[in-house]
């Protein structure tokens, strides 16, 4: 008998121990006295440099909230992820900000795909989300009942309904062709631009899609050329973007290309080469040519915040930050208007906004159950990148 | 659109021919290879922003110094993550090539940065015609540049003492080591060349893509295949097969899709092992029991 | 802890960690732990604990791969994948998730096969490039088949489990990982302590003995292949509902590397590995979240010190520092093995017809017309010069070459099968270097023969007492008296043989082949050994025996089938294949040609030796193949070296030249110090070794051949000295050009001299010129070496061709057992009738 409690004994005494160990991991050591934001981006690899514009737009914001006395009488801290561009990454990192770090509102997703995966997980677990980046239309209209994903950003399918006006309006284009990345995001712009070619009555000279890691695009442009295309919308990130415009200049093929925002991610300018400035790429803000004096202030701040910072060429992509910037300033005030920390509080004081002035324009209403994206067609300026800065065209 | 796939098949097939005749060269020496040859190749071309681009160094000073630094990676890879496995006969140098290879990536990754940038070069400031496309110089050049090295190192292995002193370590190692040839200092030799050709397709290839720490890694893959494709017993073998891999690539990029690229790739490689267990060019070894 | 008590605790400690029921209590313990844990934890460290369980399946799998058949695959996250969809697709498509788990190992199984089949007929390199290659497949076909797989949008939505009314949420899956992980680790505990885990570990030693005793290494290799897809997938269709969200994203190639890195960290082929490796991968970036974009930095580095500091890993490395060997010997039972070989009743024991037997390699002919039969209860020997084709005619009888010709008649007509089918009919062999299983211990290697290629179900038990039993009494029987646990690879050479010899007498056979049996052995070791071999043909076994001791070889064998360039030319008895002139010559030399002496007789003993050796002893393993040996060349002198093959002579000429290291003793050329040096240093201390069977490069021109010879000299007038070769060989001439491989044997030889020759060596070491050649160009390439004697080079000579090397060398000593037994002027040693005995053995026993 006494050898059994003690067996018993010693082994509830290792279980305690093991507890023990396992959740002081679990448990962050602090006491939580913060009001915790958390980043999910792809802070390594090739997009990273949209990562860091996020990262600054936010920390910009949270240390103007955290001098106004931060929110329900606790400072605000950020605590960063990398996803590295992998969906799975990012649901793991989401589920550690969540359920380990008790973040009050996670932002992220710099990529649709990677923003599609936490869509799910976020709704269930009832915290909102918050998109400064990624387009992907079905990222904010994903057919929750309780939808928790809100977006200060661009929409594909209102970007595509742009992109098609200009190449219309602008370059006269009768028969535009395509050129995507193969990814999420390339097909939810397929969709979008496809819908928006059909109802402006155009047809399509053709679909071609391009790899990251290509170094040649030639084939699928001259097919586009063979097929009498008088325009190409461009949906991919810096890489790609910088081997079709390589590949035009090759083929000498002087045709007008108007892009979504990918090449704004990155040092495009250098990439791509001399035909960089001939893309027409769609942009949610800009520094450059901006005669508000929010404006103004913001990049004053934002050079005495980061001593890298020496002039506009170095706050591209310019998007990041204005969005995260504003996206910040809007989620302190679903918290105060929450007066909680309790998801879906917050997500209630998200639809109670009613105005905001914010660095990208003076929001009125942003968020609706109906409509979760803040920003919408009319919010939308055209851009050129040149010598590595991005300047409204006109 | 023909002539510019076969452009870009030649040019990129001629980079993977060339990193392939490093995993060839050390293997014929020593049976081992230095699976991090993407980070060789990376190395080269990060090494060559660095000098040329960031210290502003010219051409003919950065691009030797550029393969100079491959030549002491390949020393070190040798000597430090072969050689003490080779020496108890293990093959554990396979995984810890891998681990030095992604140690190195992560490496850059934090000293030379995150994004990529881009390598300029004279040969891809302009566009000029040829056979009624277009083309930078540089993709005309660089299968030139690879056929050429091939036709080097055969000419070296060939005429030369140092060269005929491999080829003799290759054949009869034992017979070698009777004539004076110090096989050791041969095998260190071949990993440095290996990854010098590396750095030479990194050089070639940056200024038509871009440079960052994580450039190397499919290109090893790739270039592997090819010299397993090939066969990676034999010089020529590899060479070809690598032209070969290229241009499937991009022919299949361009008439069936880039999508299909990989899947398409990668099954024609199962498919002649499967059928040639040796490669295309590659001798089986006779077994000695 | 005392001293003297320390071997003694660790050894229990030893047997007390590495018993069964020490895992088994481990595993349900850690299990049970971790279940209570995930009951009582919640969120983020749930999701955790999920994972390491997934991956220590992934891990077991791998280990099964890496560890038990030593294959590498950098694919597994392929399976990972396969099963993760499976689960996905078939959940979406309204199937029970339990169903769609059982259908992903099937599945899964399906893939192993797949992959298996083509990636095991190719090896090293090959094999891994195959594995590579699936991985990306993989990845890419769940990118494009988008109708199934969502393309890289992925799957998400699916109905969470059930099981037993509960649904099964982040909570219940980690259990539910848990618990796999620990029915993967029993399995893998059972497996690899039954058959097919000795199996597989034997074919990852040696395929080679492997199928000397009927295992199929193809089968067992696929099947380890099979089992790892199947955990791996199975891990993989846990992840769906853990994940609740998969795509092409998910599974990037980089993921099998960390696998891989798990298990390597761990510890390959260690129970526990896998779990500690799992530990690392899954929580180290946990405890370092602040550092995680250094996590792969992190993990390239541990994996880095990992193999350089504990090739083992972590467990491995553990393992070592506390373990002690068992020094219990074998307990034989005190039955008699005769029984165990005995044929069994009823059955009439096999007479070897091997009729008509040929095989060429590249246009070679290696064997032709070879016929004889080894009845059973007799030793059959098969006797002649090097490169005779014995081998290959054993080659070819235990199937491990296919001959082109002829029947091998075993009950039946056997020629053309594959080696592990030959076992099982009842060929059991031996080889000249012993083939153990290194890694497996003493016993196990008796055990896994034991079958003979039958291993029964999967999860089979360890070996029966009846079994070990027997494996100590062919122990005892071939009078092994190690301990039976100690790894095989680190027996001393004579064990080695000696269990070799049980091992293949484990599987009963009806032919016993014995290759060398005698190599390296001492003399008391030799004649136990032929005691032993007569036993076993009192048996009833058919024994043939290749050997290169002629006392110990006609002493007891029934008949003798003599060999000469793959032909037989004589079978008979011992004495009389002894007295045959056609042996004689085929041993001794051609008697017509005389070979040519020193014009007049030159004194020597004056100048200093250019070559000395004093107390020169080497070894393989244990066995001395040379002891003590002084040997002196003075200036211009030619000597020859005598002995019978395995005396020595060749061990002696790698010796010399750098090639066999380390030696104990002296060797002094122009009395400096030689005998640390490598192989290339002594060549440019002037040393220059003609090798046994020439070495020409075989791609590399005539001419380039003969540069190389020159690689140690800055001096050359390349054209000069290379026409004064030509004309000395004039067959070189016309063939200056041509690659050296497509030459004859002979031009090979001249030109090998030539190679060495154009060195201008001090001294000139030439190991069996003659073998293989014809008589006329013997006759040739002596009267060389008898031009190069008389102007004066300095030739220290072995060739088996005793009256030849006689007859043009100034002096020579002979060779036995690795000890210079006689020396002597050559007019002097001519006409000694000893040498001849230590060529043929004198019928009786020389000593």
């Amino acid at each position: 008998m006494t050898t059994f409690s003690f067996q018993s004994l010693t082994r509830r005494a290792f279980a305690g121990t093991a507890l023990a160990l396992m959740t002081a991991l679990a448990t962050p050591l602090a006491a939580q006295e913060t009001v915790k934001i958390g980043l999910i981006a792809s802070l390594s690899g090739p997009s990273s440099k949209s990562g860091e514009a996020i990262t600054r737009g936010m920390m910009l914001a949270i240390e103007e909230i955290n001098a106004d006395g931060g929110l329900l009488g606790m400072p605000v801290e950020l605590i960063r992820r990398d996803d590295e561009g992998n969906p799975g990454k990012g649901l793991t990192a989401a589920r550690e900000l969540v359920q380990r770090e008790g973040v009050a509102v996670l932002f992220g997703g710099l990529q649709t795909p990677v923003s599609l995966a936490l869509v799910p997980y976020m709704n269930q677990s009832q915290k909102p989300f918050m998109g400064p980046w990624a387009a992907g239309t079905p990222i904010t209209k994903n057919g929750a009942e309780e939808n928790y994903i809100f977006r200060v950003s661009a929409v594909d399918e209102m970007v595509d309904i742009a992109l098609v006006e200009r190449a219309m309006s602008v370059h006269g284009a009768k028969n535009p062709g395509m050129m995507l990345i193969n990814n999420p995001w390339g097909e939810s712009n397929e969709k979008g631009l496809t819908a928006a070619l059909e109802a402006a009555g155009l047809p399509t000279a053709g679909i071609e899609r391009v790899e990251a890691n290509d170094i040649d695009v030639v084939p699928q442009l001259t097919r586009l050329k063979e097929a009498g295309a008088d325009a190409i919308f461009m949906v991919a990130n810096v890489g790609p973007s910088a081997q079709v415009m390589k590949s035009l200049e090759r083929m000498g093929w002087d045709v007008p290309v108007v892009s979504h925002w990918g090449p704004a991610g990155g040092r495009f300018s250098e990439l791509a080469g001399p035909r960089a400035k001939d893309v027409e790429m769609i942009q949610t803000f800009t520094f450059s040519g901006n005669d508000s004096p929010m404006a103004a202030e913001t990049l004053e701040a934002l050079k005495a915040m980061f001593p890298e910072i020496k002039g506009p060429a170095d706050v591209t992509p310019a998007v990041g930050i204005a969005n995260a910037y504003d996206a910040m300033h809007l989620t302190a005030l679903a918290i105060k208007n929450a007066g909680s920390l309790d998801g879906p509080a917050i997500r209630q004081g998200y639809y109670d906004i009613e105005t905001h002035e914010g660095l990208i324009k003076t929001y009125e209403n942003p968020f609706t159950p109906d409509d979760q994206d803040a920003l919408g067609p009319e919010d939308y300026v055209f851009t050129r990148f040149i010598d590595g800065e991005i300047i409204p065209i006109e | 659109m023909i002539v510019s796939t076969l452009i870009t098949g030649l040019a990129l097939g001629s980079m993977y021919g060339l990193m392939a005749l490093g995993f060839h060269i050390t293997y014929a020496v020593s049976k081992t290879v230095n699976f991090s040859q993407g980070s060789s190749m990376m190395f080269g071309a990060v090494m060559g922003y660095t000098f040329m681009v960031t210290l502003g160094w010219p051409f003919w000073i950065g691009i030797p110094a550029a393969l100079a630094c491959c030549a002491v990676l390949g020393l070190v890879v040798e000597r430090l993550l072969v050689r003490p496995f080779a020496a108890r006969g293990s093959d554990a140098w396979l995984m810890a090539t891998v681990a030095g290879g992604i140690v190195l990536d992560n490496v850059v990754l934090f000293t030379f940065g995150k994004e990529p940038r881009s390598l300029p070069s004279p040969f891809t400031e302009s566009a000029v015609e040829f056979l009624g496309t277009g083309a930078y110089p540089l993709q005309l050049i660089i299968p030139v540049v690879g056929l050429a090295i091939a036709l080097g190192l055969t000419l070296v292995t060939t005429r030369t003492k140092l060269g005929k002193a491999m080829l003799a370590s290759v054949q009869r190692p034992e017979a070698a080591r009777l004539t004076g040839v110090n096989t050791q200092t041969v095998i260190a030799a071949s990993f440095a060349i290996s990854a010098v050709f590396a750095g030479v397709a990194g050089l070639l290839i940056a200024p038509l893509f871009n440079v960052s720490s994580g450039m190397g890694l499919i290109f090893g893959i790739k270039a592997f295949a090819a010299a397993i494709l090939g066969g990676i017993s034999s010089a020529w073998g590899v060479m070809i097969a690598g032209i070969l891999y290229g241009c499937i690539e991009a022919l299949t990029t361009a008439y069936i899709g880039s999508s299909y690229t990989q899947i398409v790739s990668f099954s024609v490689v199962i498919l002649v092992l499967v059928t040639v267990p040796n490669g295309l060019f590659g001798r089986a070894e006779l077994k000695k029991v | 802890m005392s001293d003297a008590a320390t071997p003694a605790f660790r050894l229990r400690l030893t047997k007390a960690l590495l018993h069964p029921l020490t895992s088994v209590v481990a595993i349900l313990a850690l299990t049970g732990l971790a279940i209570l844990f995930a009951l009582g934890a919640n969120g983020y460290i749930v999701f955790i604990l999920a994972l390491f369980a997934m991956n220590v399946v992934v891990g077991v799998g791998l280990n099964i791969l890496l560890g038990l058949s030593g294959q590498i695959s950098f694919g597994h996250v392929g399976f990972f994948a396969i099963g993760a969809y499976t689960v996905a697709i078939m959940v979406l498509a309204g199937f029970d998730y339990w169903l769609a788990f059982l259908a992903a190992g099937v599945v899964n199984a399906v893939a192993g096969v797949l992959l298996a089949v083509p990636a095991l007929r190719v090896a090293g390199p090959y094999l891994a490039m195959m594995t590579i290659a699936f991985a990306f497949i993989v990845e890419h076909a769940a990118i494009e088949l988008r109708h199934l797989t969502g393309g890289h949008n992925g799957l998400m939505g699916f109905r969470a489990p059930e099981f037993a009314g509960r649904m099964f949420f982040e909570k219940e899956v980690a259990i539910a990982a848990l618990i796999l992980a620990a029915i993967a680790c029993l399995l893998f505990l059972r497996l690899s302590r039954g058959r097919w885990g000795a199996a597989m570990r034997a074919v990852a030693d040696s395929e080679v003995a492997a199928q000397s005793v009927g295992l199929n290494p193809i089968a067992i290799k696929t099947v380890a292949f099979v089992l790892s897809a199947v955990l791996t997938g199975l891990a993989g269709a846990l992840f769906t509902p853990l994940q609740m969200f998969i795509s092409p994203g998910s599974f990037p190639f980089f993921q099998s590397i960390l696998f891989l890195l798990a298990v390597i960290v761990g510890g390959t082929g260690r129970l526990f590995g896998p779990v500690v490796g799992s530990l690392i991968v899954v929580l180290l970036p946990e405890v370092l979240s602040g550092m995680a974009e250094y996590r792969l930095l992190i993990f390239g580095g541990i994996m880095m010190g990992v193999l350089l500091l504990a090739p083992k890993g972590i467990v491995g490395g553990l393992m070592q520092l506390i373990s002690a060997e068992d020094p219990t010997p074998a307990k034989p039972s005190g039955k008699d093995p005769l029984a165990f070989l005995a044929p069994k009743a009823g059955v009439e024991r096999p007479e070897l017809k091997v009729r008509d037997l040929g095989i060429n390699f590249g246009g070679v002919q290696a064997a032709k017309d070879v016929s004889f039969t080894a009845p059973p209860g007799k030793v059959t020997s098969v006797i002649g010069p090097n490169g005779a084709g014995k081998t290959t005619v054993l080659n070819m009888i235990s199937g491990f070459y296919t001959p082109d010709s002829g029947a091998i008649e075993l009950h039946e007509d056997l020629a053309g099968r594959p080696a592990y089918r030959m076992a099982r009919a009842g060929v059991a062999r031996t080889y000249q270097t012993t083939q153990l299983f290194e890694n497996l211990s003493v016993r196990e290697n008796i055990l896994i023969a034991l079958g003979t290629g039958r291993l029964g179900w999967l999860l089979g038990g360890t070996p029966g007492a009846g079994a070990i039993a027997t494996a100590d009494d062919l122990l005892a029987f071939v009078g092994y008296k190690g301990p039976v646990g100690r790894r095989a690879g680190d027996l001393p050479h004579v064990d080695k043989r000696l269990v070799e010899i049980a091992r293949a007498l484990a599987t009963q056979p009806s032919l016993l082949l014995l290759d060398e049996p005698a190599a390296g052995l001492m003399h008391s070791d030799k004649e136990a050994l032929s005691a032993l071999i007569l036993k076993i043909a009192e048996a009833g076994v058919a024994v043939v025996l290749v050997e290169h001791d002629m006392s110990l070889l006609m002493s007891i064998s029934d008949e003798i089938i003599v060999l000469d360039a793959g032909v037989p030319i004589k079978t008979g008895s011992p004495a009389e294949v002894q007295q045959d002139p056609d042996v004689r010559r085929a041993y001794l030399g051609d008697s017509a040609y005389q070979g040519r002496a020193r014009p007049e007789i030159r004194e020597f003993g004056h100048a200093k030796e250019v070559l000395s050796t004093r107390g020169l002893t080497a070894g393989y393993g244990a066995a001395a193949a040379l002891s003590d040996v002084e040997v002196d060349v003075e200036p211009g002198e030619m000597v020859a070296v005598l002995g019978a093959n395995g005396a020595g002579k060749s061990t002696m000429m790698r010796a010399l030249s750098g090639l066999h290291r380390p030696v104990e003793g002296a060797i002094l050329l122009d009395l400096k110090h030689i005998e640390d040096m490598p192989a290339s240093k002594i060549a440019h201390a002037g040393l220059s070794l003609v090798p046994e069977g020439r070495q020409v490069f075989p791609q590399m021109s005539v001419r380039d051949n003969i540069l190389m010879g020159a690689y140690t000299r800055d001096d050359l007038n390349a054209e000069a000295e290379i026409e004064a070769l030509l004309t000395r060989f004039p067959r070189l001439r016309d063939r200056i050009d041509m690659p050296a491989g497509v030459l004859s044997g002979g031009e090979q030889q001249m030109l090998a001299i030539a190679r060495g020759l154009i060195a201008n060596p001090r001294i000139l070491l030439l190991d069996e010129p003659s073998l293989g050649l014809a008589p006329a160009i013997i006759a040739e390439l002596y009267d060389v070496l008898a031009d190069l004697r008389d102007e004066g080079v300095t030739v220290l000579l072995v060739d088996q061709m005793a009256t030849l090397a006689l007859a043009v060398a100034d002096r020579a000593y002979v060779l036995e057992n690795g000890r210079v037994v006689k020396a002597g002027s050559s007019a002097e040693l001519r006409k000694d009738a000893s040498i001849e005995e230590a060529y043929l053995g004198g019928g009786v026993a020389a000593e």
